[in-house]
């Protein structure tokens, strides 16, 4: 499915600057986390993000999210800016973050309660989203009693059920092993088709960013700039047939690998 | 139908240990292996228990001491819960300043505040109620502080990105999360405000459990006094396993623990109590009503004791107070 070119998310000259008091020293150090970030994601996009550690990708995720501000630039959704979260934009951060005290259900329905949306048609909502992702029969069960992956699955779902038009997923599948990763990989592009949304992704695979997106911003380290911004110009679907070993794959996954290396943390 | 079987045999073996405490204690004061002046037979002080129930003693000076106890528990629970959350979220350099000063306040021990409070506040219920109040705030401040800054902060980062409000939070992300750690705060806290009430009663009531075994040991009225003990014993007992219970059923969707009974299996246990919503209102309504009743029959037992100390002013030889009105 080709991404509309009208632009969905604007980010323009994005620096964000922390800085901490050592105790001792006089004065305060500045670290410099992102700087002059600008990059644009398109309407319908999957966009990912790869990065070392360190590179402020969660930070820039935060920003987008509204849940931080920048130091400087700004953020446009649809051409107007972001001061603070909205429901417009969904996030799933590493580690489910799932709330215990409440079922499958409960949990998807969260971001509904949120928004004021009345019982039965929360009902509703959930019922949908949790045949989305493949959930059915799980809807009763509290979090601790389902494997890391259906976790990551509700997390997914919860993000989904108030309808963001942007998700935000930072590093999501990092904590499960690699084979409910494939399918989690391959659940997501399935959502992504049926639903339409703007997909920024945020992960430290290379790998992974190459399988799933329309393009890869690659971010080198300290300070976190762009690097590049990579086109991957793999056939849709993915999931059929083994894309992962053509040689197409294997090129652009090179050529990521060769940005990081010498914008990376060994620079 | 096997595994039923099981938990009642289970209950028994662990029960074995009380049974034959009971039996030894029988068997040693019937065989005069300890003088039996000291320590009477389990079936005499069951039968004292019988006749103090009997007459009312039993139930008087329970609901009397329950109405303390739940009285100073709730005051600690408006004061320190709304503390706790406050240090815990919403001012963390404030708690942190305070933080030296609450640990001193928190190992003042509570016969000091009795002394100090009894100068301020006067023999009165009041002390009682200050020196419960005292003693259980601080497991339950110091609980519930740490309970909401150990939150995951990916929970509130989730909520938060979801644009939800101050209240939405505090009502849907906070309070939610901090429950259980708050509830192990109450737990202990009900376990230590029982064990000081019984203490405070004795040095400084006139009604309540810990006045009567006091009353009864200081009069040589030695079954009363055992039975008196034993009654406190369980009370006490009781109490911890109430919280337990209550823990277990609220919070189910936690991942089962089994410390908390020092690892006995969870199919094993036979629960005393499962409630549901409605048990869990009924309880309350119960405690409630515990408060109220106990609270009538300390205005009661203390005018009535007033009119005895009045009449004892007016004519009557000094006697021991104890034992005139324990008659």
């Amino acid at each position: 499915m080709a991404p509309h070119q009208n632009p969905k998310i604007e980010i323009r000259n994005i620096s964000r600057t922390f800085s901490h008091t050592t105790v001792g020293s006089d004065g305060s150090r500045e670290f410099t986390a992102l700087e002059d970030i600008t990059l644009t994601v398109r309407t319908g996009e999957f966009l990912a993000i790869v990065g070392p550690s360190g590179c402020g990708k969660s930070t820039l995720l935060d920003i987008l999210a509204g849940l931080s501000p920048a130091t400087s630039g700004e953020v446009l959704i649809d051409g107007v800016p972001v001061t603070r979260p909205t429901l417009n934009r969904g996030i799933v951060l590493q580690g489910y973050s799932l709330l215990a005290w409440r079922t499958v259900r409960k949990n998807i329905e969260f971001g509904l309660e949120v928004k004021n949306i009345p019982k039965s048609e929360r009902r509703a909502i959930s019922d949908r989203y949790i045949a989305l992702v493949g959930l059915t029969g799980f809807e009763d069960h509290y979090p601790h009693e389902l494997s890391g992956g259906m976790q990551q699955r509700v997390a997914l779902a919860r993000a989904l059920a108030y309808d963001p038009e942007i998700l935000l997923l930072d590093e999501p599948f990092a904590a499960v092993d690699a084979l409910t990763r494939e399918n989690l990989q391959n659940e997501l592009l399935r959502i992504w088709n049926e639903t339409g949304k703007t997909i920024v992704f945020v992960t430290h695979s290379i790998e992974e960013a190459t399988y799933l997106a329309d393009r890869v911003a690659v971010l080198t380290t300290n300070p976190g700039t762009i690097r590049q911004v990579v086109d991957v110009q793999l056939p849709r679907p993915r999931s059929e047939g083994d894309i992962r070993s053509t040689p197409e794959f294997g090129r652009i996954r090179h050529s990521l690998w060769n940005l990081l290396q010498n914008g990376g943390a060994h620079a | 139908m096997p595994k039923q079987q099981s938990a009642i045999s289970s209950l028994l073996l662990r029960s074995s240990g009380i049974i034959f405490f009971l039996i030894f204690w029988e068997v040693s004061s019937r065989m005069h292996w300890i003088d039996p002046y000291f320590l009477p037979r389990f079936s005499a002080v069951i039968t004292e228990l019988w006749n103090l129930a009997e007459d009312g003693t039993l139930y008087s000076n329970m609901i009397i001491s329950s109405a303390r106890a739940i009285g100073g528990l709730a005051i600690a629970c408006v004061a320190g819960l709304p503390l706790g959350f406050a240090f815990g979220r919403w001012f963390p350099a404030t708690s942190a300043v305070l933080d030296p000063l609450l640990r001193i306040m928190s190992q003042v021990n509570p016969f000091l505040v009795l002394l100090i409070s009894t100068l301020i506040l006067g023999l009165g219920e009041t002390t009682k109620f200050a020196v419960i109040a005292w003693v259980s705030i601080w497991p339950l401040l110091f609980y519930t502080m740490t309970a909401v800054r150990t939150i995951d902060p990916l929970l509130i980062k989730t909520a938060r990105s979801m644009g939800i409000s101050e209240s939405g939070l505090l009502l849907k992300i906070l309070i939610p999360a901090a429950l259980p750690t708050i509830f192990t705060g109450l737990r202990i806290s009900a376990g230590i405000t029982f064990f000081i009430l019984v203490a405070v009663e004795m040095l400084n009531a006139s009604s309540g459990l810990g006045w009567y075994e006091h009353n009864a040991a200081m009069n040589f009225e030695i079954n009363g006094m055992y039975a008196g003990a034993s009654v406190i014993v369980l009370l006490g007992f009781l109490l911890n396993r109430f919280f337990i219970s209550l823990e277990r059923s609220l919070f189910t969707w936690r991942a089962p623990v089994e410390f908390l009974l020092g690892g006995a299996k969870t199919a094993t246990r036979l629960a005393l109590w499962r409630p549901g919503r409605v048990g869990i209102a009924a309880a309350t309504l119960a405690i409630m009503g515990l408060f109220v009743g106990g609270s009538f029959e300390i205005v009661r037992v203390n005018t009535e004791r007033a009119n005895s100390l009045a009449g004892i002013d007016a004519g009557k030889h000094a006697c021991h107070l104890g034992s005139e009105v324990d008659k």
